[in-house]
């Protein structure tokens, strides 16, 4: 297992689309492992293989930190409900902004063998599923915001 | 996607870049805040709050993990270890935080951290230390060195050495001062400077203003959110400085017009203060060793305004021809071990050992080599450091003056009543943090012999 490379915004492959997985190779599994690594040493929820410059459908989240899920080839098949809060990525370290995503969200992927299996999720695990199926077709949450993107400032007492 | 950060989380990989990759304490800290600068800022105090303290009682923790666990501490891996320090922190030096919810983040995120063997371990230790605290017997005074090695989480040798030094009683003095909160302290200029009506400014934005002792000028600050958006520190009208180091610029007594060398004068406190002393008059040669120190300086004199400091980037340890004996009065407030303000840096005492002191020691003569020409025949070597260690002040200066044609000369003119005494009148003072009301500084009168 290893880090892999974050790309951040401005890397163009993050606005390209990605390719269907066709099999499962021992290639992709390690991938897979490092995209897990990466996401929890970054502290994030959810990473799409793009971020780490595969243009593949592959996402993993884990929005509790004992809840992993990997996502191949994911479809969307179901959304109702909003939901408006707070959305940050790792490809743009130090943002975030206000987005409005589905409450509920029921996908359709498959898992690391391949099989297919439907995930539903609320709340946060909604919105992280949103959030990387977008970046499989090159989207960012930044055309989303609603109102500015913020940096996240902060006052320190200095001595 | 960014999510819920683990606020124990960071506190273990903080901790684990402190003691395991030997990274100093504040910038470790700094260095995560700035990259999750989205927190809550009752989340950033907390995670300040746990590493600072942590560190602080290290010594004392493992006491008491050790009094509970089977595997004593030193044979644990890294990230347990840690994380049981920083927990019996939470369980021992924090009430707000429930000890059910200390005991299970720290099972959670032993698992999470893949060790699932070990968090029956975890659970155990902490839960025993949690419901028989009270139970630890600690060392009693009559057992000195362990006594206060395990009271203020101090590392023997330390503790050996300081009593040797200091004696007990003054020892455990600075030792509980040193764990304990101190004010900031600011000197208000002088110059061009009407002192009531910075105390009146700062009191308008609801600073709490007392006067702190020794020095005419410097008075203690409490009671405000963040220092630098005060009117009073933009207009440069105060320095963040602590009294032992204003009582540097009174011992070294510049008069008007003369031209002055600070070696080692990041962040400029000391050349500030002696301009200042000056009125503008003279010349300050403000240096110190890289272009992030010197901006530092100039940082300061801008803002404080003071047209006769010019600061540049020298090498202290390095001999400049231009400086041979041009300076009326050279100041040499060489790095050394920090023991003085250990209670400010929290790992300060746990960094240090015998061979860095004496690498320091090295530093610190090859510094007052080069010091020695820049003075003119007559003029005044003023050596300080912000340490407590007899070898480093003391010895330093007799060596220096047998070594070189300087002598030392009576600081009592420049000094309160208070802190006048044998030493003073020979030309040294050595404060002791808890001894005095300031932190631990030495500083010593040298004057070349025309």
């Amino acid at each position: 297992m290893a880090l892999r490379n974050i790309r951040t915004q401005g890397d163009s492959i993050l606005t390209k689309k990605c390719r269907k997985v066709e099999a499962m190779t021992p290639k992709l599994k390690e991938l897979i492992e490092d995209m897990f690594e990466t996401m929890y040493d970054a502290y994030g929820v959810g990473l799409a293989a793009p971020q780490v410059g595969v243009l593949k459908q592959i996402v993993v989240i884990d929005t509790t930190g004992e809840d992993p899920h990997v996502l191949i080839n994911p479809e969307i098949i179901e959304t109702s409900g909003t939901q408006t809060g707070d959305e940050g990525c790792l490809s743009l370290p130090g943002m975030s902004g206000t987005v409005t995503r589905p409450n509920y969200v029921k996908v359709r992927a498959l898992n690391e063998d391949m099989e297919e299996y439907e995930l539903e999720g609320t709340e946060l695990l909604a919105r992280a599923i949103c959030h990387e199926t977008d970046h499989l077709q090159g989207k960012m949450y930044t055309e989303l915001v609603e109102g500015e993107l913020r940096r996240n400032s902060y006052e320190e007492d200095e001595e | 996607m960014t999510g819920r950060v683990n606020i124990r989380e960071l506190i273990l990989g903080i901790l684990l870049e402190i003691n395991k990759e030997g990274q100093y304490s504040h910038i470790a800290i700094r260095g995560t805040l700035d990259k999750y600068q989205y927190l809550e800022k009752t989340e950033r105090a907390f995670i300040t709050r746990v590493c600072e303290g942590t560190q602080e009682n290290q010594i004392r923790i493992d006491y008491i993990i050790n009094y509970f666990s089977k595997v004593k501490v030193e044979k644990m891996k890294p990230l347990i270890r840690e994380l049981l320090r920083s927990s019996v922190y939470q369980l021992i030096y924090m009430d707000n935080v429930p000890d059910s919810a200390v005991c299970n983040e720290a099972v959670k995120l032993a698992r999470k951290k893949g060790f699932y063997n070990l968090t029956g371990f975890v659970n155990g230790v902490l839960r025993g230390i949690a419901r028989d605290y009270k139970k630890i017997p600690f060392p009693g005074r009559e057992n000195k060195v362990e006594y206060l090695s395990v009271t203020y989480s101090m590392p023997v040798w330390l503790v050996v050495r300081f009593m040797d030094q200091f004696g007990f009683e003054n020892t455990e003095k600075m030792l509980q001062a040193s764990m304990e909160e101190r004010p900031v302290t600011v000197r208000i200029k002088e110059y061009l400077t009407d002192r009531e009506q910075v105390i009146q400014s700062l009191k308008k934005e609801g600073v709490k203003v007392e006067k702190a002792p020794y020095a005419d000028n410097a008075y203690y600050l409490s009671g405000y959110d963040y220092l630098p958006a005060l009117t009073a520190f933009r207009m440069g009208n105060i320095q963040v400085q602590d009294v032992s180091s204003m009582l540097a610029g009174e011992a070294a007594n510049p008069q008007k017009g003369s031209f002055v060398i600070d070696l080692c004068a990041a962040p400029g406190g000391k050349s500030l203060c002696v301009a200042d002393k000056m009125r503008g008059t003279g010349m300050v040669d403000s240096r110190d060793v890289s272009e992030k120190k010197a901006d530092l300086i100039r940082e300061n004199v801008e803002r404080m305004g003071m047209a006769n400091i010019s600061v540049s980037v020298h090498d202290a340890t390095v001999f400049d021809h231009e400086s041979v004996e041009k300076a009326d009065l050279v100041l040499a407030d060489v790095p050394c071990s920090g023991l003085g303000v250990m209670g400010k840096k929290t790992d300060i005492k746990y960094k240090i050992t015998p061979g860095k002191q004496e690498e320091l020691v090295e530093l610190q003569r090859k510094i007052l080599e080069q010091a020695a020409c820049y003075v003119k025949p007559g003029g005044i070597l003023l050596y300080s450091t912000c340490t407590v260690c007899r070898e480093e002040n003391l010895e330093n200066v007799l060596w220096f003056t047998r070594e070189y044609p300087y002598k030392l000369e009576s600081i009592d003119d420049f000094l309160c009543e208070e802190l006048r005494s044998e030493t003073t009148k020979q030309g040294y003072l050595q404060l002791l943090p808890g001894v005095h009301k300031c932190d631990g500084f030495f500083l010593a009168r040298l004057r070349r012999i025309e």
